[in-house]
């Protein structure tokens, strides 16, 4: 049974590599950007009504049974594991831009094999998950911190990623904006606008190296409310849903720079992402305590 | 003034009270003695570690030099902790021998950079991140260490390998969420894949893959034995080897000593 149930899981994922190697050579690229809402809510609900289903079924159908096995999960992990380090000893090319070669592994993250592998092992631990939530227990917590949080970290990092807005505002002294760019250097208005007052820089005594620099601004909103603050680096400021971190500055002035460059970020789905990982970071310190570690 | 300069001597005091430490375990002579003279080489080196924090002005761990230092601290550390819990004899000498060379390495090859941080390191999620890693490897490298020894000599040992793997895995996961949730603070995005996350992803499955294996095969003793040989490969390359591989070039905010 358990030599069965490993040969299963390779063969399984021996097969979603070939289909996602297929789809790579037909369909292109995975485009992440058509997972912007509401795709990704849909596939979500999917996702989720398909693991529910299975688990139903299990009874019944032995594939379904098989999922929630380590049999069926160890296969899945070194599948995603070969595929990162795949992906750790090839040079990657920037989010937004075509893989450098045909196959695609220079752009891993867009590669079908590699998410199919992913996806694939997302929807295992989804399925274990559940075989854990219908019969809540004590000794369960452990595991259903590491697996679910693991589960919910993973989906909702994955699928939010399209709604993530990640922006650069440069704003002149004395000047307000409220247009910024994205990566492919698209131009975004925004329901909210920045006002730079002063930039200003430390230097390191010995090496004139930059120690910290920072931003005094006023922010408005499309409403009429305005914030006061400095933001600096390590010191975002939040204002209705939005980041704004400081970025960068006139590196050719340095010091004497009358521009500040911001980075905004929007990312609805981080709450979620933050629950996962603090389940995890739960689930993680969940071994030290009882007996058995 | 405490530089690198006087490593050699708060290492010299260090590495006598943990060899004697190891010598006297080997013999099963003296427990006191034992615990009294590891606890006191560390707080020796430790010493050193705070005297150099301090006239840094921030936590020496930027250079890859400063890392090596946590990893010598943390290893008769870990062995302490293994030897308390579980008697092996021999444990202290490992742990000794491996802290030793790192020492080595660092006084034949101190690698002396800039004091000053870059803005983004300036952060309270920098020392956590950076400890909490350093404990993880020295864990798993005991680990390491004694799946080699059972895989040689044929002693069983795969109960301590599987609980500081565990304590090791689960430090990578702290270390690595924390890295998580700083990177969000300080960049925006709490996972860019460069290549040192990249890296950290893969070690972190690799003992995932240990664990889950050992619970589904607790009879494959030597696959297993092999197969955390293999993480501890992965986690080097996480470590130093990404600085010399040319795919990570220039691309990692994570690069030592810049």
């Amino acid at each position: 049974m358990k030599r069965w149930g490993l040969t299963l899981g390779s063969f399984i994922c021996c097969g979603l590599v070939a289909v996602g190697m297929l789809l790579q050579l037909t369909v292109g690229p995975v485009r992440w950007d058509a997972m912007a809402w509401p795709a990704n809510i849909i596939v979500l609900a999917v996702l989720l009504l398909g693991i529910t289903s299975m688990h139903l079924l299990r009874k019944k159908v032995r594939l379904f049974r098989w999922m929630a096995t380590l049999q069926a999960g160890i296969p899945a992990m070194v599948a995603c594991a070969m595929l990162t380090v795949l992906m750790g000893v090839t040079r990657q090319i920037p989010s937004g831009h075509q893989p450098m070669e045909p196959i695609g592994i220079t752009s891993m993250l867009t590669f079908w094999p590699f998410v199919l592998s992913y996806t694939w092992l997302v929807v295992l631990v989804g399925m274990v998950c559940m075989t854990r939530l219908v019969q809540p227990s004590l000794q369960s917590i452990p595991f259903l911190l590491n697996h679910l949080g693991l589960f919910i970290a993973l989906v909702a990092g994955t699928l939010g990623a399209a709604d993530m807005q990640d922006l650069r505002m440069v704003v002149q002294e004395g000047k307000t904006e409220w247009r910024a760019v994205d990566a492919q250097h698209r131009v975004h208005q925004l329901p909210i606008a920045i006002e730079l007052h002063d930039f200003s820089m430390e230097l390191h005594e010995s090496s004139l190296a930059p120690k910290s620099y920072s931003s005094a601004v006023t922010v408005y909103t499309k409403r009429g409310s305005s914030v006061n603050d400095t933001i600096r680096v390590n010191k975002p400021l939040a204002v209705h849903g939005w980041k704004i971190y400081q970025y960068s500055y006139d590196e050719a002035r340095g010091q004497e720079s009358d521009i500040s460059v911001f980075e905004l970020v929007r990312d609805p789905w981080l709450p979620y992402v933050y629950i996962g990982i603090f389940m995890m970071l739960a689930g993680a310190l969940s071994i030290f305590i009882g007996k058995k570690w | 003034m405490v530089t690198w300069n006087t490593l050699w001597l708060f290492a010299l005091l260090a590495w006598i009270c943990w060899t004697v430490a190891a010598v006297l375990s080997l013999r099963g002579k003296r427990q006191k003695a034992v615990y009294l003279l590891t606890i006191c080489g560390l707080l020796i080196f430790g010493s050193y570690i705070a005297m150099m924090w301090i006239s840094l002005g921030h936590p020496p761990m930027r250079t890859m030099g400063e890392t090596r230092l946590w990893y010598s601290l943390f290893l008769p550390l870990v062995g302490l902790i293994t030897y308390s819990r579980w008697h092996y004899r021999w444990i202290l000498s490992f742990s000794t021998l491996l802290s030793t060379v790192f020492i080595c390495i660092n006084i034949l090859k101190p690698e002396i950079h800039s004091k000053e941080l870059m803005p983004a390191l300036q952060s309270p999620w920098f020392a956590p991140h950076v400890i909490i890693y350093m404990f993880a490897y020295a864990t798993t490298g005991v680990a390491t260490l004694m799946a080699l020894w059972q895989l040689c000599r044929k002693q069983d040992q795969l109960a301590a390998i599987d609980n500081l793997t565990r304590v090791g895995l689960s430090f990578l996961t702290i270390g690595m969420l924390f890295g998580a949730l700083w990177a969000k603070e300080a960049w925006g995005t709490y996972w860019s894949w460069d290549p040192k996350e990249t890296w950290a992803a893969a070690t972190w499955m690799c003992y995932l893959i240990y664990v889950h294996l050992r619970k589904s095969r607790p009879d494959a003793v030597t696959p297993a034995l092999l197969w955390q040989v293999i993480c501890f490969m992965c986690l080097q390359m996480c470590w130093w080897g990404i600085n010399y591989l040319p795919s990570a070039q220039g691309t990692s905010v994570h690069t030592y000593g810049g």
